[in-house]
């Protein structure tokens, strides 16, 4: 019985070996036919890469774009009912509100997840209500009828410029110079089915420099909360709520103190109290006297956050200077 | 005895006010007294007249207004526009006003319709309600003039008309005695003594309040606001039109050719607004109402209020407003099937506003008295019943007096007269509890509520038998 056992596995090994063999050659074989590099030349060759170039490849590929967009056209739950709409299937939805939704809190600064969260979670609700909210003021009909873009295009930065120092203007003119942006920054809309709503989307969208603007906050991370916290208070922008919400729980704690002491609560009581900023026709007032106008939409704009960093990163050093003497001495 | 002393100390302490009023007239005797010339005490009256069974009945009916010239004259010369009393009238009451009762009511003034569209002016739900001939669109004055002609044609004998003339007073025969006769003190001086009294006089009813029926029922701190208006075009398809703003349901319905009514039920303040408005303005406010949203209305309302939008601007804003949501829809073809046909002018007279609230009598009957119609019941005209329930009244109570007589029953008699009220009550009280609760569920903008009712709405427009029910229960079973 032992020797038995013991011969056995010799004879297996070499059967092994054998098959192993010419099982790697037969897959080398096969493999190179599929991916190797004559293979791959032969593609080339098809697809007029290589020489004897051809003169429809550009029209062929162009061809192949536009079925492949037809075929994707096709897929859509509805006919695109905008310039740049993707419509989306209700599960679509939740899966990209739940992708950026996580992608915006992992990688906040990424504008494109923010932008993507935005849409996602621009409920059909919401999107009626402020459409209500506009529909019921003057102004708010008026953009709605004249649907009016911001672009470097409607705004000179160069007229700007040349405003007078207390105008709204002026005061947008300074501000993306120091934040160093431009109007154009902003990303178009193509996941909201209805065009109106898709509008009011976008011009929230474009007017969001203005809130900046008029309150002096910049873009850096306490700053964009404490806009969003606004927006969610005063326009009602889900994903400003959630923004302002969330957030925070990322930022180190003296941030963390700062917000929930000043910022948060200076935005929601000024977003609660002051009037629908919606509707404001921005690019028609810009020759407007600045603390006229905020007279008027009853905003107090808060602490000049960059100044209190400043301040803060002024004593920190004083601090330091006094510890780093003291314990030299 | 000591009862009988009372009694008479009594009779002899108002002695001097009865002795002038039977000096000025002995009451003269009568079958059945109808208070009210409307559309159901004429009606009753051309009714009783029919009837093999009651026409010797002597019949008396007194009304305030010039029924003989004014009402009368409206089948022999009809005026060339419409009025804007216009009501619905369902199949079945056509059917008992023209086979049993006998009128013939002027069919060039009558637009049949096929159906109705209504929708709810927060969200997309929509009930969409399609039969031949599912009502009639009526002038009041129609019936009126109608059943008046017919009593003409039928020539009694023994019933008198007596227009232009008010109850002063109602009292019984015999001070104690509920069962004894009623006298009714005229305002010609005239007093009639009654065997029956049918009190058709409306909500205020003297008659109701006479017999010590309590009514119940509530203000909707609404008003109607109706008028006759020309549209643009004919329309193709005859249906009416009817959609549910939070400030209460705005209706447009077909009369012949290009014109039509409105009805139009709206808060107190907005009611006033809207009778007191341009005629122009008037006109694209209906025209806006069933294609804009609830936001745009309103923002027209306190413009208009303020003063602070001139016609032009109005027009501009709601033509801008309106093509926005025409180009909205699939096809261009949608606009004529989902939105009434387009208002051009208002007849500016025929604007005028009503309150609207829901009543309903404990009883209909008692001892020697009847209530008919509004003075029993009022609803909101929401499904367009009130008229109607009246009808209904008139033929039931036709039927529990001609059975009545048949068994030779005191037609007075509560015995006669239990059996109408039996008959009508649930019915009446089904209809008006429907009315008012589809009136508070429509009157909010919640959106939970919204939610809901939109879905209730589409889930019976797509389900064919529970709306084939509705509308039975509306204009009667199919024929």
């Amino acid at each position: 019985m032992l020797r038995l056992n013991l011969q056995k596995p010799v004879f297996h090994r070499q059967f092994n070996i054998q098959r192993r063999s010419f099982l790697t050659a037969a897959a080398l074989t096969l493999g190179s036919f599929i991916v190797g590099r004559d293979a791959r030349l032969a593609d080339a060759m098809d697809r007029g890469d290589l020489h004897n170039k051809n003169d429809d490849v550009q029209t062929l590929k162009k061809e192949e774009q536009e079925r492949r967009l037809k075929i994707l056209r096709d897929t859509r739950p509805m006919k695109p009912r905008y310039d740049g709409h993707v419509p989306l299937y209700p599960h679509e939805r939740v899966i990209l509100f739940v992708v950026s939704g996580l992608k915006s809190y992992f990688h906040p600064e990424d504008g494109d997840n923010i932008v993507q969260l935005g849409e996602a979670s621009a409920f059909t609700f919401f999107l009626n209500n402020l459409k209500e909210v506009m529909l019921s003021d003057k102004v708010g009909r008026q953009i709605l009828r004249e649907q009016p873009n911001i672009t470097s295009e409607s705004i000179h930065m160069d007229d700007l410029k040349e405003m007078a120092p207390n105008t709204l203007g002026y005061t947008y003119y300074k501000w993306l110079k120091k934040e160093g942006v431009s109007p154009d920054t902003r990303a178009p809309v193509s996941y909201i089915d209805d065009p109106i709503h898709a509008y009011i989307f976008k011009r929230y969208r474009q007017c969001h420099d203005f809130y900046h603007a008029i309150n002096d906050l910049p873009i850096i991370i306490e700053g964009e909360i404490a806009v969003k916290a606004l927006e969610a208070a005063n326009i009602g922008v889900p994903m400003a709520a959630l923004g302002a919400l969330l957030a925070p729980l990322r930022l180190k704690p003296v941030q963390r103190r700062r917000l929930y002491d000043i910022y948060l609560p200076w935005a929601v009581k000024t977003g609660l109290s002051c009037k629908p900023l919606i509707n404001v026709y921005w690019e028609k007032i810009l020759d407007k006297d600045v603390e006229e106008l905020r007279k008027e939409l009853g905003i107090t704009p808060p602490p000049d956050l960059r100044a209190v960093r400043k301040e803060r990163a002024k004593q920190r050093q004083q601090f330091k200077l006094k510890y780093e003497s003291y314990e030299k001495s | 005895m000591p009862l009988r002393l009372i009694s008479l100390a009594v009779v002899r302490a108002s002695r001097p006010f009865v002795r002038t009023l039977k000096t000025a007239a002995t009451p003269k005797l009568t079958d059945v007294l109808i208070i009210g010339g409307g559309p159901a005490g004429l009606t009753l009256a051309a009714a009783i007249k029919t009837s093999p069974y009651l026409s010797g009945l002597s019949t008396t009916l007194v009304d305030a207004s010039d029924l003989t010239n004014k009402v009368a004259s409206f089948y022999k010369s009809p005026p060339t526009h419409f009025t804007n009393r216009v009501i619905s009238l369902t199949p079945q009451s056509k059917k008992f006003l023209e086979q049993t009762v006998g009128v013939r009511l002027m069919e060039d003034r009558i637009q049949p319709f096929d159906g109705i569209y209504v929708t709810d002016g927060c969200s997309n739900g929509t009930l969409e309600m399609e039969r031949e001939s599912m009502g009639y669109m009526v002038e009041i004055s129609n019936i009126q003039s109608s059943a008046l002609n017919r009593i003409e044609e039928l020539k009694p004998s023994n019933l008198e008309i007596i227009d232009q003339t008010k109850v002063v007073s109602i009292e019984h025969s015999e001070t104690d005695n509920l069962n004894s006769w009623p006298i009714v003190h005229l305002s010609n001086g005239d007093s009639y003594k009654t065997r029956l009294l049918v009190g058709c006089d409306g909500f205020n009813s003297p008659v109701r309040k006479f017999s010590n029926i309590e009514s119940r029922g509530w203000l909707y701190n609404r008003f109607g606001v109706v008028a006759t208006m020309k549209l643009e075009y004919a329309p193709f398809k005859i249906r009416g039109w009817q959609r549910f703003l939070p400030t209460g349901p705005i209706a447009h319905l077909p009369m012949p050719g290009d014109s039509a009514t409105l009805v139009w039920s709206t808060t107190e303040p907005l009611s006033r607004l809207l009778v007191s408005l341009d005629s122009k303005q008037f006109t694209m406010l209906v025209n806006a109402a069933f294609v804009l949203e609830d936001a745009d209305m309103q923002y027209y309302y306190k413009e208009l209020e303020k003063g602070t939008i001139t016609t032009e601007e109005l027009f501009k804003d709601i033509s801008f407003r309106t093509e926005q949501v025409y180009s909205q829809l699939d096809s261009e073809s949608m606009i004529d099937e989902i939105y009434p046909p387009t208002v051009s002018s208002v007849e500016d007279a025929s604007r005028a506003r009503f309150p609207l609230k829901l009543s309903h009598a404990d009883s209909y009957v008692a001892e020697r008295i009847a209530l008919v119609g509004d003075a029993a019941h009022t609803t909101h005209p929401l499904a367009g019943q009130g008229l109607n329930m009246g009808q209904g009244d008139v033929e039931s109570l036709l039927r529990a007096l001609e059975n009545a007589s048949n068994r030779g029953l005191d037609i007075g008699s509560l015995l006669a007269l239990e059996p109408y009220w039996a008959d009508r009550f649930p019915t009446n009280n089904m209809l008006l509890g429907v009315v008012d609760k589809l009136h508070k569920l429509y009157s909010t903008d919640f959106g939970p509520v919204v939610a809901m009712r939109t879905l209730g709405l589409n889930v019976v427009n797509n389900l064919g038998p529970l709306k084939e029910m509705m509308m039975g229960k509306v204009s009667g079973p199919s024929s």
